[in-house]
């Protein structure tokens, strides 16, 4: 996280700076703590540049598929009806698909160019990954929403606030999202982790951010030297693994206190 | 006014030509046993009642307004200043994750228009009103911090916030001890008077009835089966559901030891009604007709209204 939101003020050149006196140096080698790819690319630059990356995205991701998810899922719970209906056929559909089917699916179609020879930009490429997580993302979310809405819109405090003269929207306001949010929070959590994990594997696979960009890129770049230097591999994917071990572990606590709490109202 | 719900089993008649008259200012108790549609019967006035499934049939006359011909818009105006509920259960009704004043506001912020701080110093003399030490500190407490008999003053100070001229209390002390049941009813008298407000107490004890009501009405599978003045109703009441649900209570005046009455069987499948009267399988006075014909109200001079063929006190 501290690399994440420090990382570009940190004193290092660029990560795609070439340090062509030091190809596939090992870590802990004078002036490149993590050592460099056969490429000459600094290995902890690169991290921090794929930290960058992979965090964004994964944050954005959730953040849009979590309020996008969630707004529906509340939406279809508190309606019901064919309203009900018509979300929860759609999120389940989305669920049989597999995640990362899916995202490969949208980003290869909305990530590539007609021409062939023309390069597609970054920012166009992290776009499209964003997009596509959170279409993953929605029906995940949203089915959770759904589920949390209705153990809380039937309870009698929602009846109560209706004989009050509350609006549907009031009472989704004030009394069903605080109570559905600290589900939400917790799953989300959750939910980052598996992002990351998709970002990197549909990096890997090519299609993500090119040319190591962020840690699946790295990964990626790193696979054909595993020979020769293996820490290009590995350095990635121990970032990957804490990050990812760190935010399940976040959301596992948040869950812990959650059901504690539940069982004292 | 009628209720049915949409079942897989078919239609629920949960609600069955029930029409009762709430004078103004004064207190009507609902009796019945569990399951006889008294919360029905007061959800669905107030049209609280929500979902597919609920057929409402019938009208509901408030201060000169139909409601039933009204947007929902235009009853919700009426909610809060109008009409208001107290719930049976003051653990559910209440929102776990929000605090007391938040809630115990939140009417006067819709219904009347105050301002955030007007409206909390208002909750904290209707927390006063209905009897709660330190209003201050619990206007700040969740409710689960709080007693059941608190929960339920925090309840009635809520639906007594916009000054109703009608309130439901839907067995406001099912959930509480006794002594604390005692304390509830008396502060609910003492509001009415005090407030000029109209009531409908739901119960299913006899005894909160008896002294907390002007006029009882008594509810059976559904139908009102007996309607009376409270002290006409104990003094010589017709409809032998009632004296068979006033005989299955306790009395000091029994001989220890002695067994206490119970009215046997359970009522009739309310998807499948029987031809009869409802309570005539398990009515000791039931004669043949009272399984073929479904007895219609019958009034007496005096206003006293019940539903039976063999009315007690008539000669068989």
């Amino acid at each position: 996280m501290f690399l994440a939101v420090f990382g570009s003020l940190l004193p290092f050149e660029h990560w795609t700076f070439v340090y062509e006196d030091a190809l596939g140096v090992t870590p802990f080698s004078p002036g490149h703590i993590l050592g460099t790819d056969n490429n000459g690319y600094d290995l902890l630059t690169s991290v921090i540049a794929g930290t960058r990356m992979s965090i964004f995205i994964a944050i954005t991701a959730v953040g849009l598929g979590g309020l996008l998810g969630s707004a529906l899922g509340i939406t279809a719970a508190f309606i019901r009806g064919k309203v009900d209906l018509v979300l929860s056929t759609a999120f389940n559909v989305g669920l049989a698909i597999p995640n990362l089917v899916l995202a490969l699916a949208l980003v290869s179609v909305l990530a590539t160019n007609v021409d062939m020879t023309e390069v597609v930009p970054i920012w166009r490429r992290v776009t499209v990954l964003v997009i596509s997580l959170t279409i993953v993302l929605i029906p995940i979310l949203g089915r959770i929403a759904r589920g949390a809405t209705l153990t809380w819109s039937g309870r009698e405090f929602v009846t109560a606030a209706r004989s009050m003269g509350m609006r549907d929207m009031q009472i989704i306001r004030k009394h069903i999202v605080p109570n559905v949010l600290p589900a939400l929070i917790a799953v989300a959590f959750l939910a980052v982790g598996v992002v990351i994990i998709a970002e990197a594997s549909l990096s890997l696979l090519g299609v993500g951010i090119p040319d190591g960009g962020s840690w699946g890129g790295m990964i990626a770049r790193g696979r054909n030297d595993l020979e020769y230097s293996p820490h290009v591999l590995y350095i990635p994917v121990i970032f990957l693994a804490i990050t990812v071990i760190s935010t399940n572990q976040i959301g596992e606590v948040l869950r812990g206190r959650l059901d504690g709490r539940e069982s004292k109202v | 006014m009628s209720v049915n719900f949409d079942t897989p089993r078919g239609s629920l008649e949960a609600v069955r030509g029930v029409d009762i008259e709430i004078p103004a200012g004064m207190s009507v108790g609902v009796v019945g046993e569990s399951g006889s549609g008294k919360t029905v019967m007061c959800r669905a006035a107030m049209g609280l009642l929500q979902g597919s499934t609920v057929n409402r049939t019938g009208t509901v006359i408030f201060d000169g307004h139909e409601l039933t011909a009204m947007s929902k818009e235009q009853v919700r105006e009426l909610f809060g200043s109008g009409m208001a509920m107290i719930f049976q259960d003051p653990l559910t009704a209440l929102n776990p994750v929000r605090r007391i004043g938040a809630q115990v506001s939140e009417g006067l912020r819709i219904r009347l228009g105050m301002s955030k701080s007007d409206a909390m110093a208002r909750s904290k003399e209707l927390l006063e009103l209905v009897r709660i030490p330190n209003a201050a500190a619990v206007l700040k407490s969740f409710p689960y911090q709080l007693s059941g008999g608190m929960r339920q003053r925090v309840m009635i100070a809520i639906a007594i916030a916009c000054n109703p001229k009608l309130l439901f209390a839907d067995e406001p002390t099912t959930a509480l001890d006794v002594t604390v049941q005692a304390q509830i009813l008396q502060l609910l008298r003492e509001l009415r008077e005090d407030l000029k407000m109209s009531m409908v107490l739901v119960t299913h004890d006899l005894g909160v009835v008896a002294g907390n009501t002007d006029y009882v009405a008594v509810m059976y599978a559904g139908e009102v089966v007996e309607y009376a003045p409270t002290k006409k109703l104990f003094a010589d009441m017709r409809m032998p559901y009632t004296e068979a649900l006033l005989d299955s209570i306790p009395r000091v005046d029994h001989k220890s030891g002695t067994r206490l009455s119970v009215i046997a069987g359970r009522l009739p499948d309310p998807t499948n009604r029987p031809a009869g009267c409802g309570f005539a399988p398990r009515c000791k006075y039931a004669q043949d007709k009272c399984t073929t014909d479904h007895p219609e109200l019958k009034t007496d001079p005096d206003g006293h209204i019940y539903r039976c063929w063999f009315p007690i006190g008539e000669a068989l």
